[in-house]
Order: C-alpha cells, then structure tokens, then sequence
C-alpha cells in the first residue's frame, strides 16, 4: 500500500515538526540556569566581537562564564525585557516604548565603534570613493542613481567613474547599524529627516534589503555599482572596500580606531539616561578628524537583578582602559570610551542591585 | 492537514467485534492525540489573534489591503497589501514552475526509469527537502540570484519585456523571480514523492490493460495515471503551495524587500513571512508587533484556506472515483 506509506510517512513528519515546536518553545521559556559563575548575554551584532574577545580573557582572569548571543538589537532588547538574559546589548538606545516595557532597565555606555558605508565599483579600490554627507543621502533618497553624478564627480576630482546605475543596500532586519546610519542621514539632510526618519528599521525610499551584516554584504559583492553600511569591525575583518567621508571639518576620514574616538570626543555632558548621539560631530579643529557615523554601543540591565554583584564587576571590568584596549586592535575597531562617559558609566553601573 | 490518500479507508474494521481492552487503549490514544493537535492548532489561532488585537483594533480589516509599512516611532503606519501580494504572486508562479517538473520527475521515478536509476535518484530528490532553508537561501543570493539576474532575468526580458510581468532586471539578483526558483525548488520534492507514490499506487491491472489494449506509454500515462492520482496530485499541489507560502527564511534572504507593489517578477518585494521572519525580532514599538501578528493571521487564514480547498478537492475527486471505480469492477 504505498498510499498508506504515504500518510505514514506525513504525519511521522507532522509529529517530529510538532516535537521540535515543542522543544523549541520549552526552550524559548526556559530560565537560564542561575549559576553565580555564568553570565549570560544576547543582542548587538555591531558589539559581538567585542564580546567574543571579553568573555574569554574575563573567564581567564576570574573564572566566570559569560555566554553570548549575537542575535541583534531589537531581539537582545526583547530578552533583557523578559529577563530571559542577564544583559541585553543594543547599539540604538531604548526608545520610550521598549523602556517602559523593560521597567527598571538602565543602559550603560560601554564600547564605541562605528557603521561604514561599503561599495562595490570595479576599479575602484578600498579608500578611493569620497563622499559627503547631503550626497550619501541623495544616493539613498534615490536622487542620485549614477555613480558619473556631477555630485559626485565634485568630490571625486581625478577619479574616474562609471557609467554604472547605483543600487543601495541597506539591512532588512531591525539593526543598530541602521540607527547610527539614518541618525546621520537625518544630520546632514533634513529631506532625509523629514521623509525617511532614524530608527532601527525604516521605510527605505529605495534600495535592496539584506538580513545582517552578512546579507547586505553578500548583496554588495554581488552587484557592481552597489553601496551599503556595514559594521566596521565586519568590514575590516572582511576586507571590503569602504569610502572616505567628508565629516563637517572638511576632512576625508577612514574609520580608523582614532577617528571614531575623536568623534566621542564631541559628548562633555552625559544625560540622566545615557542617551547619546555622537554622529555628524561638528566644524572644529578639535574634531578634524572625526569619522561622521560613530555610535556608542549599550548593555543593558534589570537595576535589581539577582546577579547584580557578578553584572557590576564584568562591567567595571569591562570599561577598564585594559579591557578597552583589548579590543581596539587592526580587525576590531573599537575606540575607547571617553572619560566624562566613563565615569557617567560607572556612576549608572552603581545603582544595579539585588 | 489535508489527506492526501485517495482511496476509501476500510469502514470500521472491528465492527461486530466484542470490546477488547487494546482496542479501548488504542481508541483513546489516538483519540486524545488527534484531540491535542486541535487544541494546539486553535490555542495558537487564539494566541495569534489576542497578539494581534492593538493592530486589528487600530486599523480594522483594511489593514489587510493597504500598502504601507513604516516602523519609525511617531510616524507609524502599517498594512499588509504590499506583502499579500507578494505572498500570492511568488507562491502561484512557484507552483507554476514547480508543478511540470515534479509530475515529470515522479513520472520517470514510476513508470520510465529503468530499476538501478530509481532508487538513487529517487533518494537524491527526497534529500532535497531535507536541505535547511537558511542553505538554499544562501545559495539564492550569492549564486543563484546574480546568475538569473545576468542570464535568465535579460533574456526574458529582451524576448518578452512586452508581457508586463518581465520588466527590467534587477540590479542585485534578489527578486520575486529569484524568491519563485528558490520556493520552486523547495516545493519540488514534496510534490514529486507524494505524486510518485499516488502513480506507483495504480493498479497494474489497470495499466498493463490499457497497454494490452494497444496504448502507447503516454496514452496509458493520460488515460490511467493521471484520471486515477488526480485528486491526489491536487491535494500534493495544494501541500506545496502551503509550503511556499509559509517559507520565511530562504525568502527573507533572496526577496530584497520593499513596500510597493510591481507588477515585474524582477523588482523586489516582500512576503507575508518574509516580513514577519525579517522585522520581527527587532521590533521596537507594541504596534509594530501587534501589526507583524497581524501578518501572521492573515498567512494562517490563508493557509487555512488553502487547506480546506485541498480538503474539498480531495473528497470530491475521490466521490467521482468511487463511482468510476465501480464501474470498473
């Protein structure tokens, strides 16, 4: 009877999904186990090779586990909020929604990098491409669709440009990535502001969405004339090509550790809840060579925790210049954290509890 | 799930039996398994429309045709137009492509192939549903997407860019079109082992009469195959369309994106779970959530849909059959 093999066949098919659900549910609400030598840790892409460096040298110094997982912002908010973690990570701050449903969540300030805008242009090599704020935007807002553009030509004098159609790659998941991009966006374009907005996910004008860094990048290799923003830790790692920005002094810049911290440089004061914008510095000597897309990464945590004693010491231990230093190396490009927000960060760090 | 076994089941086989404990023990198992399965089906049906009640309440049923989407806080609007149509039209021409190939496939597994061919490309096709989606989604941006986009997406389009449907291709390779040959693929080995089953199924009486009748092979393919595994190939149809619709993750990675609605295979877009598997777990306000729910009840009433279409198919081709089958007999 093949028909009844058929059947059989379906519904031991039917069962195994319905296992598998149930698992996977089980799963989803199960508690992490509350060890004291565990912490355990889910959200930010942009921050995970920071975490991928801490968690082992921090087991190494104190014999405490922390467990990560890169999930994403939005869903390492979530966690935090259902307190399936310990610490969620976001690379956007919460928003009025997102803090109201975490309740006594605060977000400490604890690791700076920066999202890159990343092309592909046969001929042209990494470094090459320069662009400005206003025409970045254009590009996006889909005005600018040629990369020949006399906008473009004008920041490009001596290079030669194709004739090639420009496509934009943006990230089709909810990403920090996409908060610092279209924070800057709303900076330097108040058409951008106004039509578009900055959030974690936006309603692009144009352009192919692609999920994670690994999708808008596998997007940009795969089609000349394309230019997307991308981690720079993913894009050094992988060797992109990315641009030179124009930051409002004036000056070219490339994403390097230093400019990214010279960009930090523009905060003197730290709001209540942490709050800070550090995109678009403005026209001064002091921040000449300022990249323009620089955004600080959080942790984000319950002020009363069970594991409030072993969150604060990885924390403190975490914002040490050491600590700091350890992943502010040639692949992984992260700056360190200015003194005024340090000590904002430690201050804010003080009040978790159990 | 629709059935998609064709024949009459034996009607109870242990009528006129005194009760037996097995017997009581078996009835109850499988009663309180099936009992299980409804409860879970419409505990999740309740559960998905309580998620989605802010968005239901806020924008009612014309949420369900209204192209919109914008996440940002303080200018949120959402609707689902845009992503029903992208959910149609990808799962319809899936099917389309899908379809030939797998009756093919199973035609040559059942009846043509001779013996050392069968079992090894019988399993090769069978293990082509057992590779994971977020694989074959890979492999739909960074090899299929861009080779369609420079081989298949120009040629349709120079040959036939008059039929609105094959308009210019696409810059990147993630496409509609791209999303329908990754969900083709994915449907195709569904369809194929269920309909090769339903042919091996066929009497040989049936058969070998016909062919004795002085048939050629295809005249006995269409005159006894098809008629006798018809309601059973809708049903295998009707499987993979589900399949196809429900497809989140594959899709996610080769669709593009985009809230517009073009009537080009070759522009982006986005499906109802594409959507829901992109944005989901990066939602950042209530209504967003709510509104992405909302997606999710309309894919389970389509799938539901589909089902009961199936369903009807099933039963009524088999009505028919009964009455053919009789008069063979």
């Amino acid at each position: 009877m093949p028909k009844l093999g058929t059947s059989i066949r379906i519904t031991s098919a039917l069962a195994a999904v319905a296992l598998i659900a149930i698992a996977a549910a089980g799963a989803a609400n199960a508690k992490p186990a509350r060890q004291a030598t565990t912490i355990n840790g889910a959200g930010s892409s942009l921050v995970a090779p920071a975490l991928a460096i801490w968690g082992p040298a921090y087991a190494k110094a104190t014999g405490v586990q922390v467990n990560y997982s890169s999930v994403g912002s939005g869903a390492g908010i979530a966690a935090i909020t259902a307190k399936t973690v310990d610490f969620g990570a976001s690379d956007a701050p919460l928003n009025p929604d997102q803090a109201s449903a975490c309740g006594d969540c605060v977000q400490i300030p604890w690791a700076l990098s920066a999202t890159v805008p990343t092309y592909n242009i046969p001929g042209l090599h990494s470094g090459q491409l320069k662009l400005d704020g206003p025409t970045l935007a254009k590009i996006f807002l889909g005005q600018i669709t040629k990369w020949n553009d006399p906008a473009i030509a004008a920041l490009n004098k001596g290079t030669s440009l194709p004739d090639l159609a420009i496509t934009t790659a943006h990230r089709s998941d909810g990403s920090g990535d996409t908060y610092a991009f279209t924070d800057y966006l709303s900076h330097v374009s108040s058409e951008w502001a106004s039509k578009v907005g900055n959030a974690t996910a936006v309603n692009w004008p144009v352009g192919v969405g692609g999920k994670g860094n690994s999708g808008v990048a596998g997007v940009i290799a795969s089609t000349p004339g394309s230019i997307g923003y991308i981690s720079v830790a993913y894009v050094k790692q992988n060797k992109l090509d990315w641009t030179r920005m124009k930051n409002a002094a004036g000056n070219y810049v490339l994403a390097s550790a230093p400019d990214i911290e010279s960009a930090a440089q523009t905060v003197t004061s730290v709001p209540a809840d942490n709050k800070m914008s550090i995109v678009d510095p403005p026209k001064s000597a002091k921040f000449k060579n300022a990249w323009p897309l620089s955004t600080f990464t959080y942790i984000i945590v319950h002020t009363s925790t069970p594991q409030a004693q072993e969150l604060r010491k990885f924390v403190f231990w975490a914002l040490t210049p050491k600590s700091q230093h350890l992943i502010n190396n040639s692949f992984l490009v992260f700056a360190p954290i200015p003194k005024v927000v340090l000590v904002a960060a430690e201050k804010t760090l003080n009040k978790v509890h159990s | 799930m629709a059935s998609v076994d064709v024949t009459q089941p034996a009607r109870r086989p242990f009528s006129g039996r005194r009760v037996h404990l097995g017997d009581v023990l078996l009835q109850g198992v499988a009663g309180l398994a099936a009992a299980g399965a409804s409860a879970l089906v419409l505990l999740i049906a309740w559960k998905v429309v309580d998620g989605a009640r802010p968005s239901i309440s806020k924008y009612g049923i014309s949420f369900v045709w209204h192209v919109v989407w914008n996440p940002v806080v303080g200018r949120e609007a959402y609707g689902a137009g845009s992503f029903l149509f992208g959910t149609v039209i990808t799962s319809f021409f899936a099917l389309l492509l899908a379809t030939p190939l797998a009756i093919g496939i199973a035609l040559f597994l059942s009846e043509l192939a001779p013996n050392w061919i069968k079992a090894p490309v019988t399993a090769l096709v069978e293990m082509l549903a057992a590779v994971p989606s977020v694989v074959i989604g890979l492999w739909g941006i960074l090899v299929l997407g861009p080779a369609l986009r420079s081989h298949i997406e120009t040629w349709l389009h120079s040959g036939l860019g008059w039929i609105p449907l094959f308009g210019a291709p696409s810059a990147a390779g993630a496409s509609l079109f791209t999303a329908i040959v990754v969900l083709a693929i994915m449907i195709l080995p569904i369809v194929s082992s269920i309909s090769r089953e339903l042919f091996l199924g066929v009497p040989h009486e049936l058969k070998e009469g016909a062919l004795a009748l002085g048939t050629t092979r295809w005249e006995m393919v269409r005159g006894v195959v098809f008629p006798y595994a018809r309601g059973g190939i809708a049903a295998a149809l009707i499987l993979g369309l589900g399949r196809a619709m429900g497809e989140a993750i594959a899709v996610t990675q080769v669709i593009g994106g985009g809230v517009f609605i073009h009537w080009s295979l070759f522009s982006q877009g986005d499906t109802l779970a594409s959507k829901i598997a992109a944005e989901y777990q990066g939602a950042t306000s209530n209504l967003d959530i709510a509104s992405l729910i909302y997606l999710g009840v309309i894919l389970l009433a389509l799938s539901l849909l589909a089902n009961l279409t199936a369903q009807w198919i099933v039963r009524s081709v088999a009505r028919q059959h009964g009455v053919t089958r009789g008069g063979h007999a």
